[in-house]
Order: C-alpha cells, then structure tokens, then sequence
C-alpha cells in the first residue's frame, strides 16, 4: 500500500499526487521555455543587422514580442516556480502528506496546456489586416487591442489568459488552504521554511491581482465582441483605465514571478553556507512588505501617459520604498554566506549569480522608477535590458538553480557535474552578452518591439545577437545533461547535499516515496 | 483515528476556501466596478483633466488673468472639419466668458457626433467650470453643414488660492469629435443649436465690480454628470 503507483494514464492524467503535479509543471514550462525562446532566438536573429532580413513584415515581429512576452511569463516562469516547485516541495516542506485539494491541483495544471494552445492558434490565425496573430505587446492595450486589431487572433489570446489566470487563482486557493491548515505539529507559521513563506506571498498576490486582470480581459472582449466601449472615448470610456487595470495586475505579477526564487535561492545559500540563513523573520516579512508595497506603485509603468506631478511623486517613492525589503533579502543572503563553509557546487553557482545579476536589474529598476529618467529611457531597450535582467536572469536563474538543487531529489539520479558547469557557464555569459548591451542601446534610444533601427544602433546589436547563439548553446546543455542523467541512472543518495540541507524533504528518500508522511513529523 | 483527522480538516479547509473565494470574487467585482468609480474620481479628483460642470454664472471677478487656448481634434473615422474661431482669449478668474467653435460635416451624409474632452495642465481641471457646452449633447450635421458651436465657461477664482498653480498662465481646452456608432433619440439638430445659441448670446457675461476676497463666496460648482475621465 505504501508505494502503491496507478497505471501510466492514470498517474499522469487523472494525476491527484502533488509530485506527479509538479513534474508536469515542470515539464510544461520546458517546453513552453523551448517554444518562447525559439520566438526570441527568431528576433535577435533578424535584430543581428540593419534591416529586414527573416521576417515578412513588422507585424510579425511585433507579434513574436508579443507572444514571447506572454508565453515566458504565463507559461514558463509561473509553471516552474509556483506550479513546479511549489507544488513539489511546499508540502515536503511543510510536513503535509499532500495539498488541501489534489483535484483541484489536477483542474489547476490541466487549464495549462488550454491556454497554452489557445495561445499557439493565435498565431495562426488573422489578426489585423497585415498578417497573423497578436503583435499589441503583452500589455494589450487598447485601442491596439480593440479596433486595431479585428481579426480572431486576440480573442484566442484572451481565452488562453483567461484560463492561465483561472488556473492561477485555483493554485492560489490551494496553496494557501494548504500552508494555514496542513503544516505538520510543531511547523508554526513562524518555523516554516522560506520556500513555504514565498508561495505563500506569491499566492496571496495571484489571489488578489489575477481577477483584475480577468475583469480587464472580459471588459476587452465584450468591447470587441458585444459592442460595449468601456475603453473607447467615443463612448465615453477611457483607454487609460485598461492601464490601470492591466497595471495594477501587472506589477504585483512581477513579484508573483521573482518571489518563489528569493525563496529557493534562500535554502541554496543557506545548504552551501551550512549556516541557516540569516534573519530568518526579516527574510520571511521582507517578502510580505515586497508583496503588499507591491500593489500600490502600478502607475510607474505609466508615466508617459500625462499624469498629474503629484500622482507621479507619490508612485515614485512608493516604487522606491520596495528597495528596502529587497535589500534587506540581498543582505541577508551576503550575510548568511558571511563566515560560512561555502561550497561551489551547481545550485550554489546559480545562485551566486541569481544574487549578482537581479542586483544588477534591482539598480536599473531603481533607476526606472524616477519619472523624470524615465519619460528619457520609457519603452526603450533599457527597459528590455531592466526587466530581463530581473526576469532572465532573475526568475530563470532561481528555477535553475532549484532544477540543479533538488533534480536528485525530484528524479531519484545526479546529473554529470561537469554538463551541468558547461549548462552554467554558456547560459551566463549567454544572457549577459544578449542583455548588457541592450543598456547602452536604450541610452542611445532604439525602442522596443521594433523590427529594423538605424545603421548607429548596428553594433551592440550585433554583440546582443552573438550572445543569444552562445545562450542557445547553454539550453542544449542543459537538455544534454537532462537527457544524460535519465539514461546513465546514478542513484541519488536520500541527502546528497549532506550536512546543511536541512529542510524536511532531505529526511525523505530521492524520490521521496509516492504517499510520504504516513506518521507525520513533528518539528521541535 | 484518521477519519476524526480528516473530517476536522475538511471543515477548516471549507471555512479558508470561502474567505479566499470570497476574496477572489471581491476583486473580480472591483475590477468591473472600477468603471463606475474611475469615472467618479476623475470628476472629483479632475484626473487625467476632467473638467467641471457649474449650475450658474460666476458672480466675482478678480485681477489675475489667464490666457485660455483652444485646441480641437477630430477622430480619424468621422468626416468632420473642426476648429476653434479663436485660437486663445485672455481672461480674468471668474470673468464668464463665451468662445465658439466651427464644425461642418465634409461627408456625404449626416452623422452624429459626440466630444470628449479634457483641460491641460491637468491640476487646473478643478478649477475650469462650463456652464454651458456643445459636448454635453450629441451633434447631428447634416450633409455639408457648417455651425457654430459655444461654450460657455468661466476659470474659478478659488484657482488663485491653490499655491500649486501659482505659476499657471495659460489652461488649454481641448476637445476631440468622435463619430457616435448608435446615437440616442435625440441629437442637437439645426433647430435646438439656434436656439441654444441665441439663449446664450442674450446672457449678459457682465459682472458688477465687487470687492469680496474669493474665499467667502465660492461659485456653485458641481459635479458634472456626464463627465467623461
């Protein structure tokens, strides 16, 4: 009975089993990551020279932006970090034989695969009159959106966004119920681990933001469809509430992303340091003021849009408030790894440069949330070169440093060191290559989303382009080393980090068993 | 033993599941009722430069002038020309004052328009009160009509008490003409614009010379019904 595992369709897709759940997630996000980057790879390649080389018309550029934006948010980085991660190692953590509701958990995932071929028709499909698919930015402002946009393509984004939203707030619901009423005797809210903690933010913010966003999206559709105009003046709506709207989703979204990674990069610094981590309620309250500070600065995306100099002084120091919190987290990282017995190991590269790099966008974020500096910069490659430092470097640099720090655990095999090094080190020097330049490209001026650009702008985006070949080596070491510790199946000892790792999932066998926690710990 | 466990369980995880859904649903609503309350608090607050509705004429003027520009745009599907008669009059805070703009329908058959419109810079909206406005109502030109169109406006005194507009010299007026897709029973026509128009130019504007600070008699202005954020 302890080990008893159903039959292949029925463990993968009628799956109840939070691990089960969680290796779908991840593998949902690989290959949604394969299919995002592919877009990107497509861009940087045609942005290599001057002018038009690979794409038909600028349409399809900007429809490849689009799609690239939504596709790396919606259906990579939000599957791997709270789908993936979350539902594998919230309850191990938490001493939970499971989630609250594995049925729902199952609903959760499968919307996923929905959204995300109602998404992949788009593109197939007409949207304006100069080709396929969506190309109004991830941010799907009207009246792009609306009337410059006819044609099917965008109801399909819509549908796809809807379900990944619905999807979302269920997960959230589920984790939540989970952590308040599932934690094993003796786990008080105040001895849970830092992963628990950020999943626990990240799902109050799905909670609270994702259903605004759905409002905004029904509000969008039945403007396209039905004839209402809620965002069009001539009908006495406002197109800058759709701005307000998507914002006030959109910017707590960025910290649903980074949040769970401040997490897994909290156990990896504190497993490779053997210390615990360092102020271990600051770190947890931290992300509590990042998560609440998060929803009152939305309108410094908006400073172009001709707001009030009173609105725009409030939202810039409200943005800048969130440096404290952040700071407080990278202190308390620099400060655990102070006087430790540091190891230099896979995860613990990954997370060294997670620390350095997101400080990096933290700086150009600081830098951005200046209204005066930014009406310069707005829309421009600086902004590209912010968010993906943050997000690229940030957000995927946590899942791969959690994919390297508990793929013994989750899998059951090690993977060959000196593949996942090479998996590192390409990908690092990949990532800055494509987006240290885009800095200096911003600076001069190229604006996003734009197919060709002047002959002055040729050379950085030259090195920008070099990079995502050098990146794109990096992803096939990584699929190498994926592939490789599948086939040559060394057995993962229960705790192959040994003394530091320390959490509840490293008392467990590597896979831990189907059913784990039959008698539940209790935690002292 | 685990039976008690889990039907402990199930009702604590009921009670968390409600509060969440409840939670959820709350911002769903929210997001929807943000329509309503946006446009409130872009007639309360004059965000994005929402302007104001006042019942009456303004009844003091004072020294300090302001230069009012007039700007006007037309939406790209509606065939109308459209332009102010003066680009910009000086007026003194609290003078009434009557500016028209010209519009004439260019196409072949008639069509319904409505204006949005907004005041710039946008901490001055507060203080610019119409009592009287073509875009108040839907237009309907007839097929190369040319009309007159007023409004009917005064910049609010108190204007001069508020520190952060103290540099304030020039309040631009801008409205944009959109073609109305499913116009309501009854447009301005021909006939209701004459008389509106010779309503309005019987008004005396003139206001007899007073000496009260603006403090104490704060001009009736309301919160206009329509506005549009």
């Amino acid at each position: 009975m302890s080990d008893h595992k159903p039959k292949f369709f029925t463990r993968w897709l009628f799956s109840t089993n939070h691990k089960d759940i969680g290796t779908l997630y991840l593998g949902f996000a690989i290959i949604s990551g394969l299919l995002g980057g592919y877009l990107s790879f497509l861009m940087r390649l045609e942005l290599m020279e001057p002018g038009i080389q690979y794409f038909s018309n600028p349409h399809d550029f900007a429809m490849f932006a689009s799609m690239h934006g939504l596709i790396m948010i919606f259906f990579l980085v939000m599957p791997a970090v709270i789908g993936g991660f979350g539902n594998w190692f919230v309850p191990l953590m938490i001493g939970a034989p499971d989630m609250a509701f594995p049925r729902m958990n199952n609903l959760s995932f499968w919307l996923l695969p929905v959204a995300l071929i109602c998404s992949v028709i788009s593109m197939f499909v007409p949207g304006t009159t100069s080709g396929n698919g969506f190309a109004g930015g991830w941010v799907m402002y009207p009246p792009l959106a609306t009337s410059g946009h006819p044609g099917p393509a965008f109801d399909f984004v819509i549908i796809g966004l809807l379900a990944a939203g619905f999807s979302s707030i269920f997960g959230a619901i589920n984790f939540i119920t989970t952590i308040f009423n599932m934690r094993a005797p003796g786990m008080t809210i105040h001895k849970m681990p830092l992963m628990a903690w950020s999943v626990l933010v990240t799902s109050w913010l799905l909670l609270l933001s994702l259903p605004v966003l759905a409002a905004a999206l029904i509000m969008l559709f039945t403007d396209r469809t039905v004839g209402t105009g809620f965002f069009d003046p001539a009908m006495g709506g406002d197109p800058l509430m759709f701005q307000h709207l998507f914002w006030f989703f959109g910017h707590p979204e960025v910290y649903i992303m980074i949040l769970p990674a401040f997490g897994i990069i909290s156990h990896i610094v504190s497993t490779f340091s053997r210390k615990p981590i360092f102020g271990y309620l600051g770190m947890a309250y931290a992300m509590v003021a990042i998560g609440v500070v998060g929803f009152v600065v939305w309108a410094h995306h908006m400073y172009t849009v001709g707001m009030d100099v009173d609105l725009k002084a409030y939202f810039l120091a409200a943005t800048l408030i969130i440096a404290i919190p952040t700071g407080i987290k990278i202190f308390s990282w620099l400060a655990t790894m102070w006087g430790g017995s540091i190891r230099m190991t896979i995860p613990m590269m990954w997370a060294q440069a997670f620390i350095f790099l997101f400080v990096i966008g933290g700086v150009t974020g600081v830098y951005l949330a200046n209204a005066g500096l930014d009406t310069a910069v707005h829309d421009t490659y600086y902004v590209v070169a912010h968010f993906h430092y943050v997000l690229s470097m940030g957000a995927v640099f946590g899942i791969f440093a959690g994919f390297t720090y508990w793929f013994g655990k989750m899998s059951g095999y090690l993977y060959n060191k000196w593949l996942a090094a090479a998996h590192f080190w390409f990908f690092f020097i990949g990532v800055n290559l494509v987006f240290f330049p885009q800095h200096f490209l911003g600076m001069q001026g190229m604006p996003r989303r734009i197919v060709d650009y002047p002959d002055e702008f040729a050379y950085w985006n030259y090195v920008s382009s070099i990079g995502a070949i050098v990146t794109l080596v990096g992803v096939a070491f990584f699929l190498i080393w994926l592939v490789e510790a599948f086939i040559v199946k060394r057995k993962a000892p229960d705790n192959y980090w040994g003394e530091g790792a320390n959490t509840l999932e490293w008392t467990l066998s590597s896979p831990p068993p189907f059913h784990q926690y039959e008698v539940l710990p209790k935690i002292k | 033993m685990v039976d008690v466990r889990k039907h402990k369980s199930n009702t604590a995880n009921r009670k968390v599941v409600m509060g969440l859904s409840g939670a959820a649903l709350a911002m769903l609503a929210l997001g929807f009722a943000s329509k309503p309350l946006y446009d409130a608090f872009c007639r309360v607050t004059g965000y994005g430069g929402t302007t104001r509705v006042a019942e009456q004429m303004s009844e003091i003027v004072t020294e300090r002038a302001i230069k009012v520009r007039f700007d006007a745009n037309v939406a790209s599907n509606l065939g109308w020309t459209f332009k102010p008669e003066d680009v910009a009059i000086t007026v003194k805070l609290g003078q009434n004052a009557l500016a028209y703009y010209t519009a004439t329908n260019d196409s072949e058959y008639p069509i319904v328009g409505t204006a949005s419109y907004n005041v710039s810079p946008i901490k001055a909206a507060p203080y610019f009160s119409k009592i009287e406005c073509f875009c108040f109502t839907e237009q309907r030109l007839e097929p190369g009509e040319t009309v007159s169109m007023p409004v009917l406006f005064f910049v609010d005194p108190l204007l001069a008490e508020d520190t952060r507009l103290d540099e304030i010299k020039t309040i631009t007026l801008s409205y944009t003409f959109h073609k109305v897709e499913r116009p309501s029973e009854k447009p301005n026509t021909a006939v209701e614009r004459q008389a509106q128009l010779k309503k309005l130019e019987a008004i005396d504007l003139e206001i007899p010379k007073q000496t009260n600070t603006p403090a104490n008699t704060k001009n009736n202005t309301q919160i206009n019904q329509q506005g549009r954020g």
